[in-house]
């Protein structure tokens, strides 16, 4: 293999990029009838952007030329902010984060403070966190089955998902009692036991779910004007979408093989369940909505397997009252909804950190963007929006 | 509406509140109406949107049930606009913009702690303290977030004030000197107790 | 659309044969001694790591330490940019996670450590640098992955205090775009080489580096944190207030 070319003289912008070539008879014709370039302001409020995203595109025609996702309408200053927080404080800062998914952005800050002070919270506990997350990951993904067929003209499938969400959030509520945020992970274990009857709720709760995974299934996926609009459209290619930072269901419909809940440092009791990563080798729309799906029905089985492994016993360890975090660094990741979460967190032995580095997943897959958008239309803009799948909170912290 | 501003046909409260006397006439069938049309423009911002989105979009809550029509396609069709969410300085001058396209009159439905008053970010350098500095808001819905059912809440509350309103040019002007309601505030529950 | 990542071993940048580097897979190479004069023992992965990466930028590593299973490695800020693609050629992480920056000065003080307020982060007050170190007040910090070998690396430099400048990482990893604009943004350290740098988050007008340490929330200094408060009086109950108003209107 020759080693002639360094790596920054390979970049993509520097490239002639195929797609470009591709509309190059569209290009032309424009020139001979002269049209100009017009912009077109998506947002910061708009339908299609799940929130407050705004992203400038340069047209020619129906044809982006340029696009520059403009961030920072939800910038809230978490990390500063942090730093001004005790830990127990910092937990119900950070569930909203990525506000679909509250609990499972409280396990890896947890589980970092607990690193730091050598605390492993109780296997009971364990499972229960573990549960709590992947039913976090479901309601966010329920809601993207329905919502992304939204986006291409469905409207019915969005009901759905909220009907399902709906199923999930009910678990979580009477579990944590927060529908939304639950606040639920102290330092060294969880707040309360499971109240009676939440096992055998779940299983009736899973199975449900995993009835309307099959109708997503026929009704979207299945659908002729569905897979029109998202096949082959917005494809993303695993090594450049590494590059970027692009992580979780994203990478993995670009076949990229990696799930931190399997690959990364072991955390809760995924090293104990017998789950499989689901993989796509397109990297379009279409394999973005297909491997959520199928992580949406393996997220149901891994929390039956739970509900029959969970052991007895206690909920929380041996912790002092007033939290106090020894000196130290630690990074901790975790296998969120939406990608890979991070947090780097820096103690210097205070009651709060002193510095708190979150690295959410949503910004490094929406950082993505300009180089996607290039060359593609205008409707398909909307569904490639959609089928990245990000929340506002998450880019933009 | 000239035989109205005109105080031709029957005038509104002479003050706008919760329990002013009722309009009467045509004006108590214009309040009627706009009260059970209100063309609801939605600007989901934080959590609060996807509360927002399950009380409009769910089969569990059906806001439509109430007269809400959460589908105008831009604000200047719109008759109330609930912000939820998180308001920060960069967002603010868009939403001073949107809610002058509103045609009057509007309403605003300040949707959880943040719009309300900066909620958690109270001490954040980005974040707007409370969106009654930029926009005059009618009611408040307290929560992080609010449940869906607070927000059916809010609509049924403003829909009992816009009954009671008189419709006239001046008394519309002066509808902002009225108390806010707040959803679940000492006020409401006593004027609730008050009615039952 | 091809991208330098799809033929995985381009490139060693002195010349190395890249066979050497790429067909053994690491976890089952004879792992290299740790270092004698290293302040701790490195595991067997972050030693593999860590010799891949001595090999190529001598003595531009300054320090390295093990910590909870990630490898730490503090370097020159001349090699900044040089770790970039030292990191994705040999090291194989073809992933980045972030590139962010820290500020050592001293927290301010929001609450003593004895006087029983649990509800307000008690700091010490003397500087610390972390776990390997530094010399200086600002540091950036990144940290890369490998999707395939499933390993990761944390790599510190210092820059200096009064014109932080290191070299960017987005010639190799285009990811690294936005967070080395937020890193400007945040603390003001400047990314020599990076395409298009401008604020990220905050609108133009604002003004000062909202991350630095001594940027203060004015929220905070405007009305200080009230402290452990229990309970808040009802309306009314405070002895300052008057009488609660009766409510209901004219009811």
């Amino acid at each position: 293999m020759s080693t002639t070319n360094p790596p920054e003289e390979t970049m993509p912008d520097i490239e002639i990029d195929p797609r470009d070539l591709r509309h190059l008879a569209d290009a032309q014709m424009n020139v001979e009838l002269d049209t100009g370039d017009m912009i077109l302001n998506l947002g910061p409020q708009h339908p299609a952007t799940h929130g407050t995203l705004r992203v400038v595109v340069r047209l020619d025609g129906e044809r982006v030329i340029s696009a520059d996702p403009v961030i920072g309408y939800m910038h809230r200053g978490y990390e500063k902010l942090t730093e001004f927080r005790t830990y127990p404080q910092i937990t119900t800062l950070i569930n909203r984060i990525d506000w679909l998914s509250s609990f499972a952005n409280e396990v890896p800050f947890i589980d970092g403070a607990e690193k730091l002070m050598g605390v492993t919270a109780p296997p009971r506990a364990q499972y229960i966190r573990t549960m709590l997350t992947e039913l976090s990951r479901i309601a966010t993904f329920v809601l993207f089955l329905g919502e992304m067929s939204l986006q291409v003209g469905g409207i019915t499938p969005a009901f759905f998902g909220f009907r399902d969400r709906e199923h999930i959030l009910n678990l979580i509520e009477s579990a944590t009692g927060g529908r939304f945020h639950p606040n639920f992970n102290r330092i060294g274990g969880i707040k309360d036991d499971l109240p009676w009857g939440w096992l055998s709720e779940t299983r009736s709760a899973m199975q449900k779910v995993l009835d309307s995974c099959d109708d997503f299934e026929d009704l979207v996926a299945g659908n002729e004007i569905f897979q029109a609009r998202t096949r082959s459209i917005g494809i993303i290619p695993g090594d450049l979408g590494a590059t970027y930072g692009v992580s979780g269901s994203n990478l993995r419909a670009s076949g990229v093989d990696w799930d931190l809940r399997r690959d990364g440092a072991p955390y809760l009791v995924y090293p104990e369940l017998d789950f499989k990563v689901w993989t796509h080798p397109d990297g379009d729309s279409y394999a973005r909505y297909m491997v959520r799906l199928q992580e949406t029905r393996e997220s149901a089985r891994m929390v039956v397997q739970m509900l029959d492994q969970i052991p007895e016993g206690p909920i929380m360890a041996k912790v002092p009252r007033i939290i106090k975090v020894p000196e130290g660094e630690v990074w901790v990741e975790t296998e969120n909804p939406l990608g890979q979460m991070g947090y780097y967190i820096v103690s210097k032995g205070g009651t709060g950190p002193f510095r708190v580095k979150i690295r959410s997943a949503s910004f490094s897959n929406v950082s993505i963007l300009p180089w996607l958008l290039r060359g593609v239309y205008v409707p398909d803009v909307i569904t490639i929006l959609a089928s990245l799948y990000f929340i506002l909170g998450d880019i933009d912290r | 509406m000239g035989l109205v501003d005109g105080g031709a046909l029957g005038r509104g409260a002479k003050k706008p509140g919760l329990l002013g006397t009722p309009a009467r006439g045509v004006s108590w069938l214009l309040n009627s109406s706009r009260r059970y049309s209100l063309w609801m423009f939605q600007w989901g911002l934080a959590c609060c949107a996807i509360e927002m989105g399950a009380a409009l979009a769910s089969p569990r809550y059906d806001a439509m049930r109430l007269g809400v029509i959460p589908f105008p396609a831009s604000p200047r069709q719109a008759d109330l606009v609930v912000i939820s969410g998180t308001v920060t300085d960069k967002m603010a001058p868009a939403i001073k913009r949107l809610y002058d396209q509103m045609p009057d009159p509007k309403y605003v439905i300040s949707m959880g702690s943040c719009a309300n008053c900066g909620g958690p970010y109270w001490d954040s350098y980005s974040v707007t303290k409370g969106i009654d500095q930029i926009i005059p808001v009618d009611v408040y819905v307290p929560g992080c977030p609010p449940r869906p059912e607070a927000l059916l809440q809010a609509i049924v509350m403003l829909q009992e004030r816009i009954q009671l309103e008189g419709v006239g040019n001046d008394e519309m002007q002066q509808r902002f000197r009225g108390e806010p309601i707040v959803v679940g505030g000492a006020r409401e529950l006593a004027a609730e107790a008050a009615r039952t | 659309m091809t991208d330098p990542t799809t033929e995985p071993d381009t490139g060693a940048p002195r010349g190395e044969p890249v066979a050497d580097a790429t067909t053994e897979p690491a976890p089952e190479l004879e792992t290299a001694e740790p270092e004698p004069t290293g302040p701790s023992p490195l595991g067997e992965v972050a030693a593999e790591l860590f010799a891949r990466l001595e090999e190529e930028l001598g003595d531009g590593i300054v320090d390295r330490a093990e910590n909870h299973g990630t490898l730490i490695v503090r370097v020159r800020p001349e090699v900044w940019s040089q770790v970039a693609r030292v990191a994705r050629t040999r090291l194989e992480c073809d992933y980045l996670s972030f590139v962010s920056g820290i500020d050592w000065l001293p927290a301010p003080k929001e609450s003593d450590d004895g006087d029983g307020d649990t509800s307000s982060p008690a700091q010490p007050t003397e500087q610390t640098v972390g776990v390997t170190g530094g010399d200086t007040r600002f540091q950036v910090f990144g940290h890369v992955q490998s999707t395939r070998r499933h390993w990761g690396v944390t790599f510190k430099a210092d820059v200096s205090d009064n014109a932080p400048e290191v070299g960017s990482w987005v010639p190799v990893y285009p990811g690294a775009d936005w967070h080395e604009r937020e890193c400007w943004e945040m603390y003001g350290i400047n990314f020599e080489g990076h395409p298009a740098m401008r604020k990220l988050y905050l609108p133009h007008e604002f003004e000062g580096n909202p991350a630095r340490k001594d940027f203060p929330l004015l929220a905070r200094v405007v009305k200080p944190w009230p402290g452990l408060v229990d309970v808040e009086p009802m309306p009314g109950e405070a002895d300052d207030e008057a009488a609660p108003t009766p409510v209901g209107g004219d009811a």
